[in-house]
């Protein structure tokens, strides 16, 4: 009986708004009756909700490396460059610092992102041995690093106004940026919806299982004891 | 918060056979794995992590508010020069153009990319400078008990907006875009980027210093405070 005491089997919910420790009511939710917020003892179809944010957001990685996310017209010529296309043209150009930068941040970012969301999601549905600190780890790293992936797209509006000299030099912006910033956006949102605690109500789950499974070995033997005697 | 007599936490725990008595001793739950703990908060300058999952659960930063006052209201006199001075210039034979925190945005949304545009305006304008805003009602406005529902609300907006302030991002794009076309013409660093810099520091450590239970506990003293007050004088 040592299991660490879980606030969700003990009666108790947390505020997300103030983290406050409130006690469960009989309704479904309620209101924090310190800072106002909706609480529920889980964040509700935090599940589904991460699933259909993620399969989202997948779809719309497909336009956002597609489509051209900026053109740089210079003396009246210029191809417009995808994301990958532009990292690959400041390595080319010697800037591989910047280049990395670039890279990390609006590609690798975003696909850890979703593999990320979409790993904790099977390890709370299909309840993967996998251990929790893990797992949290997980978490933390996907919460961590999903906003640097804007950075691009701050590039691309400072550019816009910056390099604006009609024939000569200009920027202009392209579909697939749209598609990239609803990306970055709607990743946020699946990390929000998100709850880690279902992590660990999975390892309780287990743990309540074994312990059942141990409690009827031993009554088993007793049984058997019982018989033999 | 902490304003039990050590006597009135131990009576609480030392009726410990009645299963409803003992549930009073626990005072938080660790917010990403739900673990129960006894204690809610840290004590000054130190913080307190879970012991299962290690998230951070409560920093106390000493003298929270008049620190949070203080860098709001700076973030707020630094936004200023921010927005209206140059942040880069760039130069290309004779022509030259500037960029400033807003001009981006009114050439995306010029060129039609509103959702981009208002994205853009949203992370690198607005959700700082709410922050800033909501810091500052909430360090100044926490020090009257009438003000309590106002600044409750406050620190849930602030809760939601925090994330969203990304200077820092834009930051590094101001320098991924310095470099990049550095090659094409000449790019000159203009006054408004040390703002700039100066209102993303500012920034960092006004969302470090603060901290939301102090400002409850204040919000719950001051009610105390009124409670009392207007008993004596019921009393009279």
């Amino acid at each position: 009986m040592n299991r660490p005491a879980r606030a969700l089997s003990q009666g108790f919910w947390t505020c997300l708004g103030c983290r406050l420790l409130v006690r469960a009511p009989r309704a479904n939710s309620c209101l924090c009756p310190r800072c106002g917020a909706r609480i529920h003892g889980r964040v509700e179809s935090s599940i589904m909700l991460t699933w259909a944010l993620v399969i989202t957001g997948t779809l719309l990685l497909i336009p956002a490396n597609v489509l051209p996310v900026m053109t740089v017209i210079y003396l009246g010529s210029g191809d417009p460059s995808t994301i990958v296309g532009g990292a690959l043209e400041l390595y080319h150009n010697g800037l591989w610092g910047i280049a990395l930068i670039v890279f990390v941040a609006s590609i690798a970012v975003p696909v850890m992102k979703l593999v990320g969301l979409v790993l904790l999601c099977l390890i709370v549905q299909r309840r993967w041995d996998v251990s929790p600190r893990q797992a949290m780890r997980v978490y933390r790293v996907v919460n961590a690093i999903g906003r640097w992936s804007l950075l691009d797209l701050f590039m691309i509006s400072i550019l816009v106004a910056l390099v604006d000299m009609g024939a000569i030099a200009e920027v202009a912006a392209g579909a697939g940026s749209t598609a990239f910033a609803t990306v970055v956006v709607v990743t946020m949102f699946a990390v929000r919806a998100f709850d880690p605690r279902l992590i660990w109500d999975v390892v309780e789950e287990k743990h309540i299982a074994e312990e059942k499974i141990a409690a009827a070995q031993v009554r088993g033997k007793e049984n058997s004891h019982r018989e033999n005697g | 918060m902490g304003q039990e007599s050590p006597q009135g936490v131990i009576s609480k725990v030392s009726g410990r056979d009645d299963p409803r008595h003992r549930t009073l001793a626990w005072k938080r739950a660790c917010h990403q794995c739900d673990l129960l703990l006894t204690r809610a908060h840290a004590p000054i300058g130190q913080r307190l992590s879970c012991p299962r999952c290690g998230a951070t659960l409560h920093r106390n930063m000493d003298r929270s508010v008049a620190h949070t006052a203080a860098l709001s209201l700076s973030g707020l006199l630094l936004f200023i020069p921010t927005a209206t001075l140059p942040l880069l210039e760039f130069s290309l034979f004779s022509f030259g153009a500037e960029n400033t925190l807003m001009n981006g945005v009114q050439a995306l949304f010029a060129a039609g990319y509103i959702w981009l545009a208002s994205i853009v305006l949203f992370c690198s304008v607005v959700a700082p400078l709410g922050k800033f805003l909501l810091l500052a009602f909430v360090s100044w406005g926490s020090a009257w008990s009438r003000m309590a529902k106002p600044v409750a609300r406050a620190l849930r907006w602030y809760h939601h907006l925090q994330e969203w302030g990304m200077l820092d991002v834009y930051m590094l794009g101001i320098l991924v875009a310095l470099v990049k076309m550095s090659d094409l013409g000449k790019m000159s660093v203009e006054p408004g980027l040390y703002c700039f810099v100066a209102m993303m520091v500012v920034s960092s450590a006004a969302s470090v210093s603060f901290d939301a239970e102090t400002i409850w506990a204040r919000l719950a003293r001051r009610a105390a405070d009124n409670d009392t007050a207007e008993n004596t004088e019921g009393t009279q």
